[in-house]
């Protein structure tokens, strides 16, 4: 009796679990499933045939391959120039001894609390005057600075990490400081560097709002524009294809989400094989 | 281990102080690296936050006579604003949706994710983990997708109802705020779940099992020790939820655009519809405004929450 | 959002682990680190240089002194004018091209629904850099971009083109802004009713034609039709903010214009904020959707909504009766969205009546499209030659057979082929005692607060009586006191 009352307590937890990740799968299945039946609904159902058309469909279609590589270089473009300007930046405020540079720091951290798009009104504004309204361009440098307090907070505190020894060595053997960043601390922080760039990454992939006010011009717009304009126009009819289109562009995210999570197991275990 | 979720900055000070003279002067350079930043932050980030100063006190229009001849028009758009009783209800909104669907949703259940999921059979683990974090992965704009199709009339939830025997109900008509707030948690759980999971495995063991040891109850210890041992994340969590909650504004607009009516219309939502929707970019950012310093209202709580740990 | 939290999940894993033992092993990992390091720089640097000019040859493609390119903004998606893009594909652009060889003309559709194409329009046309070269504008629009300075005047342009002596002079009055100016040249016009399926009369033992005579007679039908047709909408008319201004015009104004009281007095140039025919005009929505007599929420409050009313719904027989516009029928052509050969002699299309009967007994509203040119279009000329061109009698006649609409041009409404546009008779009788929306700077703006309000009254938010006090003071904050007048 006893030993039945504590196996059943010990399941309790695995049923609400069990439970709560059922009603986590449910929406998510759905897309899952109407992206392979030919007769999708809004509705989990066991499809009659399994199809590839809804994927097809969407990636034939022109427009969309050109929306994705838009969205794909855009983000290319801000992760990449997030970690290099915050990568810049990280570096005096980890190894200059300044008097303020706790308030700086602060500000940082502050800034990257920010709700930045409860400003989008004056940044169309903004963009309005700056004469960069509709450009990608335009649009990557604010996305960029959007991203970089929380770029530089992280990133100082990654180069922190890195002793000063080993470029002071280097500086002796005649190297000047930017040298010294480039080869010596960079190249340390490469996992610091990647999550950085990753979740930038990740972060303007899923941006749907800033595209969707400052990008006017139809053939410029990113994927997470055009399949807001999909679903729009055609959401309540081709759920199939509403499904495919989903999938396909969720997937970077979680590719790249799952890269992240690797590279950090890494870390651990390569600290742990130094160590052994 | 600090239980706080934000690493700490720098403690490694040299003391040396002649030392230091010497590494500076080398350094000094190095303060050329933060003019990019600098240069971007300025014209991109505090660029538009003095504007939204300045614009919040104009008239601007997106079309009509006002785009043409923007005038300075004082506080009138505030003296509006406290008067429009949609602001009011946008208020009511964002307040509703900060607590059902930031501070109580996903911190509530993101902790008992976290507080069952511990100990664990560990392949059970990963694969709860996995779907809840699987929401969390996957963009905004899908989870809409995902949401409205889910509470559609003819979605998953009423077949399921009507499989019960019940009849099926228009969701995101009949209770457009919970389908949002529920979206809402669906989507961030994950990361108080991930915040809790770091802070609960911080928490030794030993504490715990002495307690048991000593007759504590399972509820006692949880209140009594394992509580109070990770407030510190619960605070920095809380607040971080509730900064990304308040600028919530894809998911809400591709879920309900803010209605039916006035239903779920939240602070971003709003500002939107004013400056984009009925051409009132001056009231619009007004109400960016308000928004702006509400932000920096809790993110003041958040660097007073993180002072205690630097 | 994303970005932020998960840095703080990555670091919180990350960094305490990793870095306390990091000091350990440094010498061991510097070689394998430099090694990635180079590699991904190498990989950054080619993506990054390739993002960079692909980024280029995208923000760059029109707006490089080319003078023989524009672009044409109109509204698409989802089926939504078909007619136009096939006419400007197949008709008129490749005859353009014959004549000016060089000429490159370049589709520049807004995918929005109704409710957000004319704040995309305005957010294009406010800068330089995404202003089309020709815009297509309900002419509610002109006006208030022409104020804000958007848009070209056209008079100078016009002096010289006698074609400009064919066009129905109301529907000239509609492309005129508030300084006198000319500021589009319509392509189209139309008028509105009400669309019924008379099969679903029949059934129901309403008689056939229908003549509603009244705003009782259209609750009578709809009423009977719930009765006796249980699965089916009895009224179909656009409620929400998502299509924009369909609610307000389609709807709210072909109520209101049949009451006693307009929206605006022209004499005092006043808008009227507070009138018994404002509060009876939310009332008959409320009546509408209270007693469950138009579709269900979720159909209704979505941009798809008419859409899918009209090319599903309405050939399914699901609609009894739809409060809309002529052009409806063009969703019926051969080649249109939803081809239905035997369309016409299934729906029938019926007068509005006024609220009881008052007057002409009847009432509808007109409007109409209008291509115009941005102020910032950097091609005026060629624009201007490629409106004079599409705008002739012929080309002008193969739109409209394509969209059927109604013609701003006299002469065109004289051809044999337009005169056998389905419904075509119907919707020109209308014309007689049709109301244009008031041409104010301000209209669009108070047209949101129309829609707002109804799709409060259609959910329940507001009682009509509260409805009209909203109503009065949002138009109010919008248009100024020293503006408005109550009756």
């Amino acid at each position: 009796m006893k030993i039945k009352s504590k196996k059943l307590e010990r399941s309790i937890p695995y049923i609400i679990l069990a439970a709560i990740g059922v009603l986590f799968l449910l929406p998510l299945l759905w897309v899952l499933i109407a992206s392979v039946d030919p007769n999708a609904n809004s509705s989990i159902k066991v499809p009659s045939a399994f199809t590839a058309d809804n994927f097809k469909s969407v990636l034939t279609d022109p427009v969309n391959i050109r929306a994705f590589i838009i969205g794909l270089l855009l983000s290319l473009g801000q992760g990449l120039l997030v970690v290099l300007v915050a990568g810049l930046a990280a570096y005096p405020l980890s190894r200059y001894q300044m008097k303020y540079k706790k308030h700086f720091m602060f500000t940082i951290l502050f800034m990257t609390s920010l709700p930045i798009t409860a400003v989008m009104v004056p940044v169309y504004q903004l963009f309005i005057y700056l004469k960069l309204q509709d450009s990608l361009w335009g649009t990557m440098l604010f996305l960029t600075a959007a991203g970089l307090p929380y770029a530089i907070w992280m990133l100082k505190n990654f180069m922190d990490a890195v002793p000063l020894e080993l470029e002071e060595s280097a500086w002796i053997d005649g190297a000047s400081v930017w040298e010294g960043l480039r080869r010596i601390v960079a190249p340390l922080m490469i996992p610091g560097i990647c999550t950085v760039g990753i979740f930038t990454f990740s972060g303007s992939w899923g941006n749907f709002f800033v595209p969707y006010i400052l990008i006017q011009s139809p053939e410029k717009l990113p994927a997470s524009v055009t399949i807001y304009q999909f679903f729009g126009n055609f959401g309540m009819v081709e759920y199939g294809k509403l499904a495919a289109f989903s999938i396909l562009y969720t997937f970077p995210a979680i590719v790249l989400y799952i890269f992240s999570q690797r590279f950090m197991s890494q870390g651990f275990s390569l600290g742990g094989a130094s160590k052994g | 281990m600090d239980a706080n979720p934000v690493i700490s900055t720098s403690t490694s000070v040299d003391s040396k102080s002649s030392l230091h003279k010497r590494k500076n002067k080398k350094l000094l350079s190095s303060l050329l690296f933060l003019l990019p930043s600098w240069i971007l932050l300025l014209i991109f980030f505090i660029g538009p936050i003095l504007l939204t100063f300045y614009f919040a006190f104009t008239n601007l229009s997106l079309t009509g006579s006002e785009a043409q001849a923007t005038q300075f028009v004082g506080f009138s758009n505030f003296v509006n604003m406290f008067q429009d009783p949609n602001f009011r209800i946008s208020v009511i909104k964002t307040i509703l949706y900060l607590l059902f669907s930031a501070i109580i949703g996903q911190q509530v259940l993101g902790f008992i994710l976290a507080l069952l999921m511990k100990e664990k059979n560990p392949a059970f683990r990963r694969v709860i983990g996995i779907i809840v974090i699987a929401g969390w992965v996957t963009p905004e704009i899908v989870v809409a997708f995902c949401w409205v199709a889910f509470l559609n009339d003819s979605g998953t939830l009423n077949m399921i109802l009507q499989h019960m025997g019940l009849k099926p109900v228009a969701w995101l008509f009949a209770f457009p705020m919970t389908s949002v707030i529920i979206a809402n948690i669906w989507h961030g759980t994950a990361f108080s779940m991930l915040v809790f999971q770091a802070a609960l495995d911080d928490v030794p063991k030993s504490i715990e099992e002495a307690a048991v040891v000593d007759g504590a109850s399972r509820f006692q210890v949880l209140y009594r020790i394992v509580l109070p041992m990770i407030k510190g994340s619960v605070v920095t969590n809380m607040i971080l939820v509730t900064l990304q909650t308040l600028g919530v504004f894809t998911l809400i607009y591709a879920m309900t655009g803010g209605g039916p009516g006035t239903s779920t219309q939240t602070l971003p939502i709003f500002m939107y519809n004013q400056a984009f929707v009925n051409y009132q970019l001056g009231y619009g950012t007004a109400i960016s405004l308000i928004l702006l310093l509400i932000g920096v209202l809790v993110s003041l709580l958040y660097l007073k929450s993180m002072k205690v740990k630097v | 959002m994303f970005f932020e939290s998960a840095i703080i999940i990555a670091s919180r894993s990350y960094i305490p682990f990793y870095f306390s033992k990091f000091e350990e092993g440094v010498d061991m990992k510097v070689k394998s680190y430099k090694k990635l390091a180079a590699i991904s720089v190498i990989a950054g640097s080619v993506l990054f240089s390739s993002a960079c000019s692909d980024a280029n040859s995208t923000s760059g493609n029109k707006k490089s002194g080319d003078n023989n390119t524009i672009s044409i903004t109109y509204r698409d998606g989802g089926g939504t004018n078909k007619g136009l893009t096939d006419w400007l594909n197949k008709d008129v652009i490749p005859e353009f091209k014959k004549e000016h060889p060089k000429a490159n003309i370049k589709l520049s559709p807004i995918s929005a629904s109704e409710g957000d194409y004319f704040a995309k329009v305005a957010l294009m046309l406010k800068s330089g850099q995404s202003a089309p070269d020709i815009v297509t504008e309900d002419t509610f629009m002109v006006n208030s971009d022409a104020s804000a300075g958007y848009l070209e005047p056209l008079d100078d342009k016009l002096k010289n083109w006698d074609e400009w002596s064919h066009y129905i002079e109301n529907v000239k009055n509609g492309v005129k802004a508030q300084d006198g100016k000319i500021y589009g040249v319509p392509f189209n016009t139309d008028s509105r009713g009400l669309w019924y399926n008379k099969e679903l009369f029949k059934k129901a033992g309403l008689s056939v034609p229908w003549e509603p005579k009244s705003w009782g007679d259209i609750l009578t039908a709809a009423r009977t039709i719930k009765k006796k047709s249980p699965g089916v909408i009895p009224m179909w008319m656009n409620s929400g903010k998502a299509t924009g201004e369909a609610t307000s015009m389609q709807t709210f104004e072909m109520l209101l214009y049949g009451t006693k009281d307009p929206l605006y007095d022209e004499e005092k140039q006043k808008w009227i904020v507070n009138s018994q025919g404002l509060l009876d005009t939310y009332s008959f929505i409320d009546t509408i959707y209270k007693e469950k007599l138009g579709p269900g929420l979720s159909q209704v409050l979505n941009g798809q909504g008419g859409t899918v009313a009209y090319t599903q719904l309405f050939p399914k027989g699901k609609i009894a009766i739809g409060l809309d516009g002529i052009w409806q029928a063009g969703n019926y052509r051969k080649d249109g969205p939803a081809p239905w050969p035997d369309a016409f002699k299934t729906l029938g299309y019926a007068a509005m009546p006024t609220q009881n009967g008052e007057g002409p007994g009847k009432t509808s509203m007109s409007g109409g499209w209008a291509f115009s040119i941005p102020k910032k279009s950097d091609n005026k000329d060629l624009s201007w030659e490629f409106i004079k061109f599409i705008s002739t009698k012929e080309n002008n006649l193969k739109l409209l057979l394509k969209e059927n609409n109604l013609s701003p041009r006299e002469d065109v409404s004289k051809e044999p082929e337009y005169l056998n546009l389905p419904m075509f008779k119907e919707a020109s009788e209308f014309l007689e005692n049709t109301h244009f929306r008031p041409s104010v700077d301000k209209y669009p703006s108070v047209s949101t607060v129309i829609q707002s309000t109804v799709e409060d009254v259609v959910t329940g938010k507001l009682s009509p009586k509260q409805a009209v006090e909203i109503y009065q003071k949002n138009v109010t904050r919008v248009v100024g006191e020293d503006k408005v007048i109550e009756r």
